[in-house]
Protein backbone atom coordinates (compact mmCIF):
# COMPACT_ATOMS: atom_id res chain seq x y z
CA UNK A 1 0.00 0.00 0.00
CA UNK A 2 2.71 2.54 0.50
CA UNK A 3 3.39 2.29 -3.20
CA UNK A 4 0.48 4.28 -3.85
CA UNK A 5 1.23 6.91 -1.14
CA UNK A 6 4.61 7.12 -2.41
CA UNK A 7 3.54 8.07 -6.28
CA UNK A 8 0.72 10.47 -4.68
CA UNK A 9 3.49 12.10 -2.30
CA UNK A 10 5.66 12.67 -5.41
CA UNK A 11 2.70 14.05 -7.58
CA UNK A 12 1.97 17.04 -4.58
CA UNK A 13 6.02 17.32 -4.70
CA UNK A 14 6.28 17.57 -8.51
CA UNK A 15 2.87 19.75 -8.59
CA UNK A 16 4.30 22.08 -5.67
CA UNK A 17 7.67 22.30 -7.63
CA UNK A 18 5.98 23.21 -10.77
CA UNK A 19 3.51 26.13 -9.23
CA UNK A 20 6.18 27.90 -7.18
CA UNK A 21 8.55 28.16 -10.21
CA UNK A 22 5.84 29.93 -12.21
CA UNK A 23 5.13 31.91 -8.97
CA UNK A 24 8.24 33.08 -8.72
CA UNK A 25 8.13 33.59 -12.36
CA UNK A 26 5.13 35.89 -11.97
CA UNK A 27 6.55 37.54 -8.85
CA UNK A 28 9.90 38.79 -11.28
CA UNK A 29 8.24 39.55 -14.72
CA UNK A 30 7.29 42.71 -16.17
CA UNK A 31 3.97 41.97 -17.31
CA UNK A 32 1.34 44.82 -19.42
CA UNK A 33 -1.44 44.69 -20.98
CA UNK A 34 -1.24 45.82 -24.62
CA UNK A 35 -3.31 46.74 -27.50
CA UNK A 36 -6.08 44.05 -29.14
CA UNK A 37 -3.88 42.52 -31.13
CA UNK A 38 -1.13 41.64 -28.55
CA UNK A 39 -4.49 38.67 -27.23
CA UNK A 40 -4.98 37.57 -30.77
CA UNK A 41 -3.35 33.73 -31.87
CA UNK A 42 -0.85 33.72 -33.63
CA UNK A 43 -1.55 32.65 -37.16
CA UNK A 44 1.56 33.60 -39.34
CA UNK A 45 0.46 37.10 -38.91
CA UNK A 46 -2.93 37.39 -39.91
CA UNK A 47 -6.44 38.01 -38.13
CA UNK A 48 -8.03 34.86 -37.56
CA UNK A 49 -11.13 33.97 -38.80
CA UNK A 50 -13.17 30.94 -38.94
CA UNK A 51 -13.92 28.97 -35.90
CA UNK A 52 -11.34 27.65 -34.63
CA UNK A 53 -12.68 24.84 -32.33
CA UNK A 54 -14.41 23.49 -35.65
CA UNK A 55 -14.10 20.48 -37.55
CA UNK A 56 -10.89 18.09 -37.97
CA UNK A 57 -9.80 14.84 -39.76
CA UNK A 58 -11.53 11.82 -38.32
CA UNK A 59 -8.64 9.80 -38.97
CA UNK A 60 -8.01 11.08 -35.38
CA UNK A 61 -10.62 9.09 -33.87
CA UNK A 62 -9.74 5.91 -35.64
CA UNK A 63 -6.51 6.33 -34.14
CA UNK A 64 -7.49 6.67 -30.70
CA UNK A 65 -9.78 3.84 -30.95
CA UNK A 66 -7.04 1.83 -32.39
CA UNK A 67 -4.93 3.04 -29.36
CA UNK A 68 -7.82 1.57 -26.88
CA UNK A 69 -8.16 -1.54 -28.07
CA UNK A 70 -4.24 -2.56 -28.30
CA UNK A 71 -3.43 -0.79 -24.92
CA UNK A 72 -6.39 -3.04 -23.15
CA UNK A 73 -4.53 -6.25 -24.49
CA UNK A 74 -1.37 -5.17 -23.87
CA UNK A 75 -2.17 -5.05 -19.78
CA UNK A 76 -3.67 -8.92 -20.36
CA UNK A 77 -0.51 -9.63 -22.52
CA UNK A 78 2.05 -7.62 -19.45
CA UNK A 79 -0.18 -10.32 -16.69
CA UNK A 80 0.66 -13.39 -18.97
CA UNK A 81 4.37 -12.70 -19.14
CA UNK A 82 4.99 -12.44 -15.72
CA UNK A 83 3.22 -15.58 -14.60
CA UNK A 84 4.43 -17.27 -17.90
CA UNK A 85 7.52 -18.77 -15.62
CA UNK A 86 5.92 -19.20 -12.60
CA UNK A 87 5.71 -22.36 -10.65
CA UNK A 88 3.00 -25.11 -11.57
CA UNK A 89 1.75 -23.62 -14.51
CA UNK A 90 1.40 -25.19 -17.93
CA UNK A 91 3.64 -23.60 -20.61
CA UNK A 92 2.07 -24.92 -23.71
CA UNK A 93 -1.97 -24.22 -22.80
CA UNK A 94 -0.45 -20.28 -21.77
CA UNK A 95 1.61 -19.94 -25.06
CA UNK A 96 -1.49 -21.23 -27.14
CA UNK A 97 -4.13 -19.29 -25.13
CA UNK A 98 -2.44 -16.10 -25.65
CA UNK A 99 -1.65 -16.75 -29.21
CA UNK A 100 -5.52 -16.99 -29.99
CA UNK A 101 -5.89 -13.76 -28.24
CA UNK A 102 -3.29 -12.18 -30.22
CA UNK A 103 -4.32 -13.67 -33.47
CA UNK A 104 -8.52 -12.26 -33.05
CA UNK A 105 -6.98 -8.87 -32.49
CA UNK A 106 -4.48 -9.24 -35.53
CA UNK A 107 -7.32 -10.33 -37.17
CA UNK A 108 -9.20 -6.46 -36.39
CA UNK A 109 -5.89 -4.97 -37.24
CA UNK A 110 -5.85 -6.84 -40.58
CA UNK A 111 -9.06 -6.16 -41.42
CA UNK A 112 -8.79 -2.10 -40.78
CA UNK A 113 -5.43 -2.38 -42.68
CA UNK A 114 -7.56 -3.89 -45.62
CA UNK A 115 -9.87 -0.69 -45.13
CA UNK A 116 -7.48 1.74 -45.44
CA UNK A 117 -7.78 3.45 -42.11
CA UNK A 118 -3.91 2.80 -41.38
CA UNK A 119 -3.05 5.09 -44.67
CA UNK A 120 -3.12 8.94 -43.65
CA UNK A 121 -5.25 11.23 -45.39
CA UNK B 1 1.49 51.26 -4.57
CA UNK B 2 1.77 52.26 -8.42
CA UNK B 3 5.15 54.16 -7.33
CA UNK B 4 6.48 50.71 -5.66
CA UNK B 5 5.66 48.67 -8.91
CA UNK B 6 7.37 51.23 -10.96
CA UNK B 7 10.36 51.18 -9.07
CA UNK B 8 10.10 47.25 -8.69
CA UNK B 9 10.00 47.11 -12.67
CA UNK B 10 13.08 49.43 -13.17
CA UNK B 11 14.87 47.00 -11.34
CA UNK B 12 17.57 44.72 -13.02
CA UNK B 13 16.71 41.13 -13.36
CA UNK B 14 19.22 39.92 -10.30
CA UNK B 15 17.80 42.81 -8.03
CA UNK B 16 13.85 41.29 -8.71
CA UNK B 17 15.40 37.81 -7.78
CA UNK B 18 17.03 39.26 -4.54
CA UNK B 19 14.32 41.49 -3.52
CA UNK B 20 11.80 39.00 -3.49
CA UNK B 21 13.88 36.06 -2.80
CA UNK B 22 15.31 37.98 0.37
CA UNK B 23 11.70 38.11 2.69
CA UNK B 24 10.65 34.85 1.72
CA UNK B 25 13.83 33.30 2.58
CA UNK B 26 14.18 35.60 6.06
CA UNK B 27 10.06 34.54 7.07
CA UNK B 28 11.09 30.89 6.11
CA UNK B 29 14.00 30.72 8.82
CA UNK B 30 11.77 32.45 11.17
CA UNK B 31 9.00 29.82 10.82
CA UNK B 32 11.51 26.58 10.53
CA UNK B 33 13.10 28.66 14.13
CA UNK B 34 9.58 28.78 15.65
CA UNK B 35 8.61 25.06 15.07
CA UNK B 36 11.58 23.86 16.15
CA UNK B 37 11.72 26.01 19.23
CA UNK B 38 7.52 24.68 20.02
CA UNK B 39 7.33 21.50 18.55
CA UNK B 40 11.07 19.98 18.37
CA UNK B 41 10.85 17.26 19.99
CA UNK B 42 7.44 15.46 19.17
CA UNK B 43 8.81 15.95 15.11
CA UNK B 44 11.70 14.25 15.80
CA UNK B 45 9.90 11.25 17.61
CA UNK B 46 7.87 11.16 14.81
CA UNK B 47 10.25 11.65 12.19
CA UNK B 48 12.62 8.56 13.68
CA UNK B 49 9.91 6.20 13.74
CA UNK B 50 8.92 6.47 10.59
CA UNK B 51 12.38 6.96 8.80
CA UNK B 52 10.50 5.93 5.40
CA UNK B 53 9.25 8.79 5.11
CA UNK B 54 12.39 11.12 5.87
CA UNK B 55 13.73 8.62 3.07
CA UNK B 56 10.91 9.22 0.75
CA UNK B 57 11.26 13.28 0.96
CA UNK B 58 15.06 13.51 0.33
CA UNK B 59 14.41 11.15 -2.62
CA UNK B 60 11.56 12.68 -4.29
CA UNK B 61 13.61 16.58 -3.29
CA UNK B 62 16.91 14.88 -5.14
CA UNK B 63 14.89 13.56 -8.43
CA UNK B 64 12.81 16.81 -8.32
CA UNK B 65 16.28 19.29 -8.55
CA UNK B 66 18.48 16.90 -10.31
CA UNK B 67 16.30 17.28 -13.42
CA UNK B 68 16.96 21.03 -13.91
CA UNK B 69 21.15 20.72 -14.11
CA UNK B 70 19.86 17.19 -16.62
CA UNK B 71 17.98 19.55 -18.63
CA UNK B 72 20.85 22.25 -18.61
CA UNK B 73 23.30 20.40 -19.64
CA UNK B 74 21.35 18.36 -22.44
CA UNK B 75 20.40 22.00 -23.80
CA UNK B 76 23.71 22.83 -23.83
CA UNK B 77 24.88 19.22 -25.47
CA UNK B 78 22.39 20.13 -28.31
CA UNK B 79 23.40 23.48 -28.68
CA UNK B 80 27.06 22.95 -28.74
CA UNK B 81 27.41 19.13 -30.23
CA UNK B 82 24.89 20.12 -33.38
CA UNK B 83 27.20 23.81 -33.44
CA UNK B 84 30.26 21.20 -34.30
CA UNK B 85 28.30 18.90 -36.48
CA UNK B 86 27.25 21.48 -38.66
CA UNK B 87 31.13 23.24 -38.60
CA UNK B 88 29.90 25.99 -36.38
CA UNK B 89 31.56 27.58 -33.10
CA UNK B 90 28.16 27.40 -31.19
CA UNK B 91 27.59 28.73 -28.07
CA UNK B 92 31.27 30.04 -26.34
CA UNK B 93 30.40 33.29 -24.23
CA UNK B 94 29.09 32.18 -21.20
CA UNK B 95 31.05 30.02 -18.90
CA UNK B 96 33.96 27.68 -19.96
CA UNK B 97 33.35 26.79 -23.58
CA UNK B 98 29.78 28.54 -23.09
CA UNK B 99 28.81 25.63 -20.55
CA UNK B 100 26.28 28.29 -19.34
CA UNK B 101 24.32 29.41 -21.69
CA UNK B 102 21.63 27.15 -21.04
CA UNK B 103 21.43 28.59 -17.88
CA UNK B 104 21.43 31.86 -18.79
CA UNK B 105 18.75 30.66 -21.09
CA UNK B 106 16.73 29.19 -18.40
CA UNK B 107 16.97 32.64 -16.49
CA UNK B 108 15.79 34.33 -19.58
CA UNK B 109 12.84 32.47 -19.86
CA UNK B 110 12.01 32.63 -15.69
CA UNK B 111 11.87 36.81 -16.38
CA UNK B 112 10.23 36.91 -19.55
CA UNK B 113 6.30 37.94 -20.00
CA UNK B 114 4.02 35.24 -19.00
CA UNK B 115 0.97 35.63 -21.39
CA UNK B 116 -2.05 34.03 -22.28
CA UNK B 117 -4.30 35.07 -25.47
CA UNK B 118 -7.33 36.45 -25.35
CA UNK B 119 -9.85 33.54 -26.35
CA UNK B 120 -7.85 30.91 -24.25
CA UNK B 121 -9.28 28.56 -21.59
CA UNK B 122 -7.03 30.19 -18.85
CA UNK B 123 -7.56 26.99 -16.47
CA UNK B 124 -6.77 24.39 -19.11
CA UNK B 125 -4.31 26.76 -20.70
CA UNK B 126 -1.94 26.86 -17.26
CA UNK B 127 -2.80 22.93 -16.63
CA UNK B 128 -1.39 21.88 -19.75
CA UNK B 129 2.32 22.17 -18.77
CA UNK B 130 1.90 21.13 -15.36
CA UNK B 131 0.56 17.89 -16.89
CA UNK B 132 3.19 17.37 -19.47
CA UNK B 133 5.66 17.91 -16.65
CA UNK B 134 4.30 15.82 -14.35
CA UNK B 135 4.33 12.89 -16.65
CA UNK B 136 7.38 13.09 -17.42
CA UNK B 137 9.06 13.83 -13.84
CA UNK B 138 6.89 10.98 -12.12
CA UNK B 139 8.87 8.55 -14.40
CA UNK B 140 11.75 9.45 -12.23
CA UNK B 141 10.31 8.08 -9.42
CA UNK B 142 11.06 4.11 -10.40
CA UNK B 143 14.35 4.88 -12.48
CA UNK B 144 17.06 2.77 -10.16
CA UNK B 145 20.00 4.93 -10.63
CA UNK B 146 22.37 2.85 -8.77
CA UNK B 147 22.37 0.47 -6.02
CA UNK B 148 19.86 1.18 -3.17
CA UNK B 149 19.48 4.80 -4.96
CA UNK B 150 16.25 4.92 -5.87
CA UNK B 151 12.49 6.88 -5.31
CA UNK B 152 10.00 3.77 -4.81
CA UNK B 153 10.96 -0.27 -5.65
CA UNK B 154 7.69 -0.74 -6.83
CA UNK B 155 6.69 -3.88 -7.88
CA UNK B 156 4.75 -2.66 -11.06
CA UNK B 157 7.23 -0.17 -11.74
CA UNK B 158 7.64 -0.80 -16.18
CA UNK B 159 3.22 -0.60 -15.78
CA UNK B 160 3.46 2.16 -13.67
CA UNK B 161 6.11 3.93 -16.07
CA UNK B 162 4.06 3.43 -19.39
CA UNK B 163 0.75 4.75 -17.46
CA UNK B 164 2.19 7.68 -16.38
CA UNK B 165 3.92 8.70 -19.36
CA UNK B 166 1.39 7.74 -21.53
CA UNK B 167 -0.66 10.89 -19.65
CA UNK B 168 1.74 13.23 -21.87
CA UNK B 169 -1.42 13.37 -24.25
CA UNK B 170 -3.73 14.49 -22.42
CA UNK B 171 -1.35 17.49 -21.59
CA UNK B 172 -0.43 17.82 -25.26
CA UNK B 173 -4.25 17.73 -25.85
CA UNK B 174 -4.96 20.07 -23.33
CA UNK B 175 -2.09 22.95 -24.37
CA UNK B 176 -3.53 22.03 -28.45
CA UNK B 177 -7.11 22.61 -27.68
CA UNK B 178 -7.18 25.81 -24.93
CA UNK B 179 -4.61 27.91 -26.72
CA UNK B 180 -7.49 28.96 -29.24
CA UNK B 181 -4.92 28.90 -32.19
CA UNK B 182 -5.51 26.45 -35.31
CA UNK B 183 -1.69 25.72 -35.50
CA UNK B 184 -2.05 24.93 -31.74
CA UNK B 185 -4.85 22.39 -32.19
CA UNK B 186 -3.90 20.93 -35.22
CA UNK B 187 -0.07 20.60 -33.78
CA UNK B 188 -2.10 18.88 -30.74
CA UNK B 189 -4.02 16.49 -32.21
CA UNK B 190 -0.76 15.86 -34.34
CA UNK B 191 1.43 15.07 -31.33
CA UNK B 192 -1.82 12.75 -29.82
CA UNK B 193 -2.00 10.66 -32.45
CA UNK B 194 1.42 10.45 -32.89
CA UNK B 195 2.12 9.36 -28.91
CA UNK B 196 -0.43 7.17 -29.14
CA UNK B 197 0.65 5.48 -32.07
CA UNK B 198 3.80 4.64 -30.99
CA UNK B 199 3.21 4.14 -27.72
CA UNK B 200 1.96 0.50 -28.90
CA UNK B 201 4.97 -0.92 -30.10
CA UNK B 202 6.69 0.85 -27.44
CA UNK B 203 4.56 -1.20 -24.57
CA UNK B 204 4.60 -4.12 -26.84
CA UNK B 205 8.44 -4.27 -27.35
CA UNK B 206 9.29 -5.32 -24.03
CA UNK B 207 6.78 -8.28 -23.52
CA UNK B 208 9.81 -10.30 -24.85
CA UNK B 209 12.19 -8.86 -21.86
CA UNK B 210 9.35 -9.34 -19.28
CA UNK B 211 9.41 -13.18 -19.90
CA UNK B 212 12.75 -13.38 -19.33
CA UNK B 213 12.62 -11.34 -16.53
CA UNK B 214 9.99 -12.66 -14.85
CA UNK B 215 9.10 -9.10 -13.38
CA UNK B 216 8.51 -5.96 -13.98
CA UNK B 217 10.11 -3.80 -11.04
CA UNK B 218 12.82 -2.10 -12.68
CA UNK B 219 15.30 -2.99 -9.92
CA UNK B 220 14.88 -6.59 -9.96
CA UNK B 221 15.33 -6.35 -14.13
CA UNK B 222 18.88 -4.20 -13.25
CA UNK B 223 19.99 -6.96 -11.19
CA UNK B 224 19.10 -10.25 -13.33
CA UNK B 225 21.30 -8.79 -15.87
CA UNK B 226 24.10 -8.44 -13.31
CA UNK B 227 27.74 -10.16 -14.23
CA UNK B 228 29.40 -10.13 -17.96
CA UNK B 229 28.25 -7.72 -20.59
CA UNK B 230 26.47 -10.65 -22.15
CA UNK B 231 24.13 -10.99 -19.53
CA UNK B 232 22.32 -7.77 -20.63
CA UNK B 233 19.22 -8.00 -22.61
CA UNK B 234 20.17 -6.53 -25.84
CA UNK B 235 21.84 -9.69 -26.89
CA UNK B 236 18.87 -11.86 -26.12
CA UNK B 237 16.17 -9.36 -27.49
CA UNK B 238 18.12 -7.47 -30.14
CA UNK B 239 14.87 -7.04 -31.96
CA UNK B 240 13.05 -5.43 -28.86
CA UNK B 241 15.62 -3.55 -28.27
CA UNK B 242 15.54 -1.90 -31.64
CA UNK B 243 11.64 -1.23 -31.93
CA UNK B 244 11.58 0.02 -28.17
CA UNK B 245 14.67 2.45 -29.32
CA UNK B 246 12.53 4.00 -32.03
CA UNK B 247 9.42 3.65 -30.34
CA UNK B 248 10.57 5.88 -27.59
CA UNK B 249 12.28 8.54 -29.87
CA UNK B 250 8.58 9.27 -31.31
CA UNK B 251 7.44 9.26 -27.71
CA UNK B 252 10.43 11.70 -26.59
CA UNK B 253 9.31 13.93 -30.14
CA UNK B 254 12.60 13.82 -31.01
CA UNK B 255 14.15 13.83 -34.79
CA UNK B 256 13.35 12.23 -37.15
CA UNK B 257 9.84 12.25 -35.61
CA UNK B 258 9.38 15.98 -34.13
CA UNK B 259 6.35 16.21 -36.13
CA UNK B 260 4.64 17.86 -32.80
CA UNK B 261 7.17 21.24 -33.09
CA UNK B 262 7.36 20.89 -37.00
CA UNK B 263 8.40 24.83 -36.87
CA UNK B 264 8.30 24.79 -40.98
CA UNK B 265 4.79 22.98 -41.02
CA UNK B 266 2.35 24.66 -38.14
CA UNK B 267 4.75 27.15 -36.43
CA UNK B 268 5.26 25.42 -33.16
CA UNK B 269 2.55 23.35 -32.76
CA UNK B 270 0.66 23.04 -29.33
CA UNK B 271 3.24 25.71 -27.68
CA UNK B 272 2.76 28.54 -30.28
CA UNK B 273 0.72 30.57 -28.12
CA UNK B 274 2.96 29.94 -24.54
CA UNK B 275 5.62 32.37 -23.57
CA UNK B 276 7.48 32.44 -20.32
CA UNK B 277 7.72 30.19 -17.76
CA UNK B 278 4.61 28.04 -18.75
CA UNK B 279 6.46 27.51 -22.51
CA UNK B 280 9.59 26.60 -20.24
CA UNK B 281 8.49 24.08 -18.63
CA UNK B 282 7.26 22.21 -22.24
CA UNK B 283 10.90 22.10 -22.99
CA UNK B 284 11.96 21.62 -19.45
CA UNK B 285 9.92 18.43 -19.57
CA UNK B 286 10.91 17.79 -23.32
CA UNK B 287 14.78 17.65 -22.06
CA UNK B 288 14.04 15.57 -19.25
CA UNK B 289 11.88 13.13 -21.07
CA UNK B 290 15.11 12.34 -23.05
CA UNK B 291 17.06 11.93 -20.15
CA UNK B 292 14.37 9.09 -19.24
CA UNK B 293 13.81 7.89 -22.04
CA UNK B 294 17.80 7.01 -22.23
CA UNK B 295 17.79 5.92 -18.91
CA UNK B 296 15.28 3.50 -19.58
CA UNK B 297 17.06 2.09 -22.63
CA UNK B 298 20.33 1.74 -20.24
CA UNK B 299 17.92 -0.05 -17.34
CA UNK B 300 16.19 -2.35 -19.83
CA UNK B 301 18.45 -3.05 -22.08
CA UNK B 302 21.86 -2.13 -21.31
CA UNK B 303 22.46 -3.85 -18.06
CA UNK B 304 21.26 -0.55 -15.86
CA UNK B 305 24.43 0.17 -13.40
CA UNK B 306 26.07 -3.00 -14.04
CA UNK B 307 29.77 -1.98 -15.47
CA UNK B 308 30.15 -4.20 -18.36
CA UNK B 309 32.29 -6.60 -16.35
CA UNK B 310 32.02 -8.13 -12.29
CA UNK B 311 33.67 -5.16 -10.97
CA UNK B 312 34.75 -6.04 -7.31
CA UNK B 313 32.32 -3.67 -5.42
CA UNK B 314 33.30 -2.79 -2.87
CA UNK B 315 37.43 -2.50 -1.94
CA UNK B 316 37.60 -1.23 1.72
CA UNK B 317 40.76 0.86 1.64
CA UNK B 318 42.66 0.48 5.32
CA UNK B 319 43.61 4.04 5.94
CA UNK B 320 43.62 4.76 9.47
CA UNK B 321 44.82 9.11 9.47
CA UNK B 322 44.63 8.99 13.18
CA UNK B 323 48.02 6.55 13.10
CA UNK B 324 49.94 9.39 11.42
CA UNK B 325 49.75 11.42 14.63
CA UNK B 326 51.54 14.84 14.40
CA UNK B 327 52.92 14.02 10.43
CA UNK B 328 49.28 14.45 9.26
CA UNK B 329 49.17 18.22 9.86
CA UNK B 330 52.27 18.93 8.83
CA UNK B 331 51.34 16.31 5.17
CA UNK B 332 48.28 18.62 5.21
CA UNK B 333 50.48 21.96 5.50
CA UNK B 334 53.52 20.49 3.06
CA UNK B 335 51.93 18.63 0.33
CA UNK B 336 49.71 20.89 -1.20
CA UNK B 337 51.72 23.95 -1.87
CA UNK B 338 54.38 21.65 -2.71
CA UNK B 339 52.46 19.92 -5.30
CA UNK B 340 50.99 23.17 -6.73
CA UNK B 341 54.66 24.60 -7.28
CA UNK B 342 55.62 20.96 -9.33
CA UNK B 343 52.80 21.44 -11.04
CA UNK B 344 53.16 25.35 -12.37
CA UNK B 345 56.93 24.93 -12.91
CA UNK B 346 56.72 23.18 -16.26
CA UNK B 347 54.39 26.18 -17.27
CA UNK B 348 57.02 28.82 -15.69
CA UNK B 349 60.32 27.15 -17.32
CA UNK B 350 57.84 25.50 -20.73
CA UNK B 351 56.92 29.30 -21.85
CA UNK B 352 58.97 31.78 -21.17
CA UNK B 353 56.42 34.62 -22.03
CA UNK B 354 54.22 33.49 -19.35
CA UNK B 355 54.53 35.64 -15.79
CA UNK B 356 55.11 33.61 -12.65
CA UNK B 357 52.02 34.37 -10.88
CA UNK B 358 49.75 32.99 -13.92
CA UNK B 359 51.80 29.83 -14.23
CA UNK B 360 50.81 29.62 -10.38
CA UNK B 361 47.22 30.00 -10.87
CA UNK B 362 47.43 27.36 -13.41
CA UNK B 363 48.90 24.88 -10.99
CA UNK B 364 46.07 25.96 -8.47
CA UNK B 365 43.83 24.68 -10.55
CA UNK B 366 45.20 21.44 -11.71
CA UNK B 367 45.97 20.89 -7.99
CA UNK B 368 42.20 21.29 -7.43
CA UNK B 369 41.38 19.08 -10.58
CA UNK B 370 43.57 16.54 -9.00
CA UNK B 371 42.43 16.47 -5.83
CA UNK B 372 38.74 16.07 -7.16
CA UNK B 373 39.82 13.22 -9.15
CA UNK B 374 41.44 11.50 -6.32
CA UNK B 375 38.09 11.96 -3.89
CA UNK B 376 36.09 10.38 -7.17
CA UNK B 377 38.18 8.01 -7.37
CA UNK B 378 37.97 6.86 -3.44
CA UNK B 379 34.16 6.88 -3.77
CA UNK B 380 34.15 4.82 -6.63
CA UNK B 381 35.61 2.19 -5.33
CA UNK B 382 34.90 2.67 -2.06
CA UNK B 383 30.94 2.36 -2.47
CA UNK B 384 29.38 1.18 -4.80
CA UNK B 385 26.31 3.08 -5.34
CA UNK B 386 28.75 6.06 -6.10
CA UNK B 387 30.20 3.63 -8.82
CA UNK B 388 26.77 2.17 -9.90
CA UNK B 389 25.85 5.60 -10.51
CA UNK B 390 28.39 6.59 -12.85
CA UNK B 391 28.17 3.84 -14.75
CA UNK B 392 24.52 4.63 -15.59
CA UNK B 393 25.22 7.83 -15.92
CA UNK B 394 27.66 7.62 -18.82
CA UNK B 395 25.33 4.68 -20.43
CA UNK B 396 22.54 7.29 -20.19
CA UNK B 397 24.53 10.32 -22.03
CA UNK B 398 25.90 7.75 -24.02
CA UNK B 399 21.97 7.13 -25.56
CA UNK B 400 21.73 11.00 -25.10
CA UNK B 401 24.28 11.57 -27.02
CA UNK B 402 22.95 9.45 -30.08
CA UNK B 403 19.75 11.56 -29.49
CA UNK B 404 20.98 14.62 -30.35
CA UNK B 405 23.22 12.91 -33.03
CA UNK B 406 20.30 11.87 -34.57
CA UNK B 407 18.89 15.92 -34.41
CA UNK B 408 22.33 16.74 -36.31
CA UNK B 409 21.99 14.27 -38.87
CA UNK B 410 18.49 12.85 -39.81
CA UNK B 411 15.69 14.76 -41.41
CA UNK B 412 12.35 14.60 -40.51
CA UNK B 413 9.68 12.24 -41.78
CA UNK B 414 6.74 12.92 -43.26
CA UNK B 415 3.37 11.93 -41.20
CA UNK B 416 1.31 9.72 -43.68
CA UNK B 417 5.26 7.54 -43.15
CA UNK B 418 5.44 8.40 -39.52
CA UNK B 419 2.28 6.80 -39.14
CA UNK B 420 1.98 4.13 -41.50
CA UNK B 421 5.94 2.63 -40.14
CA UNK B 422 4.20 2.54 -36.50
CA UNK B 423 0.98 0.44 -37.50
CA UNK B 424 2.33 -1.34 -40.76
CA UNK B 425 6.28 -2.18 -39.40
CA UNK B 426 6.72 -1.74 -35.57
CA UNK B 427 3.67 -3.17 -34.33
CA UNK B 428 3.77 -6.36 -36.11
CA UNK B 429 8.13 -6.83 -35.56
CA UNK B 430 7.08 -6.37 -31.86
CA UNK B 431 4.03 -9.00 -31.58
CA UNK B 432 6.62 -10.93 -33.74
CA UNK B 433 9.20 -10.99 -31.47
CA UNK B 434 6.59 -11.34 -28.18
CA UNK B 435 6.21 -14.50 -29.93
CA UNK B 436 9.77 -16.37 -30.87
CA UNK B 437 10.87 -15.25 -27.24
CA UNK B 438 7.35 -16.77 -26.24
CA UNK B 439 8.09 -19.88 -28.10
CA UNK B 440 11.95 -20.22 -27.54
CA UNK B 441 10.43 -19.98 -23.65
CA UNK B 442 8.20 -22.68 -24.40
CA UNK B 443 10.98 -25.19 -26.23
CA UNK B 444 13.58 -24.58 -23.79
CA UNK B 445 11.20 -25.53 -20.67
CA UNK B 446 9.64 -28.44 -22.40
Amino acid sequence: MTNIWYIVGFLIAGISFVFLTIGASWLITHRNRGDVHKGLPYESGIDTYGDTHGRFGLSFYIYALLFVAFDIEVIFIYLWAIIFRADGVDIGALFLAMFAFVGVLLLGLAYAWRKGVLAWR
Amino acid sequence: MTAMARSFSRLTLGGKILFTLGPILFLLTIGLVLLIAIAGKPIVDFLATNIWLVRFVVAATAVLLMSVPTAFLIIYMEMKIIALMNLRIGPDRVGPFGSLMSVIHGLKVLAKEDFSPTGADRLVFTLAPVAVFMSTIMALLVLPFAPGLFGADMNIGLLYLFAVSGLSVVGLLMAGWSSFNKYSLLGGLRSAAQVISYEIPLILSVVGLLLLAGTMSLNQIVVKQGGWFWNWYVFQQPLGALIFFIAATAEANRTPFDLTEADSEIVAGFATEYSGMRFGFFFFAEYVNVFVVSGLIVTLFFGGWNAPFPWPWPITLNIDPGSLGLGLLFAILIVPPLLILALAAPFYLGRSSMPWWQALIIGFVLFNLLVIVAITGWAFVSWNWVAGLMVFLGKSYLFVFTFVWMRGTLPRVRIDQLMGFAWKWLLPASLLNLFVTALALVVVNK
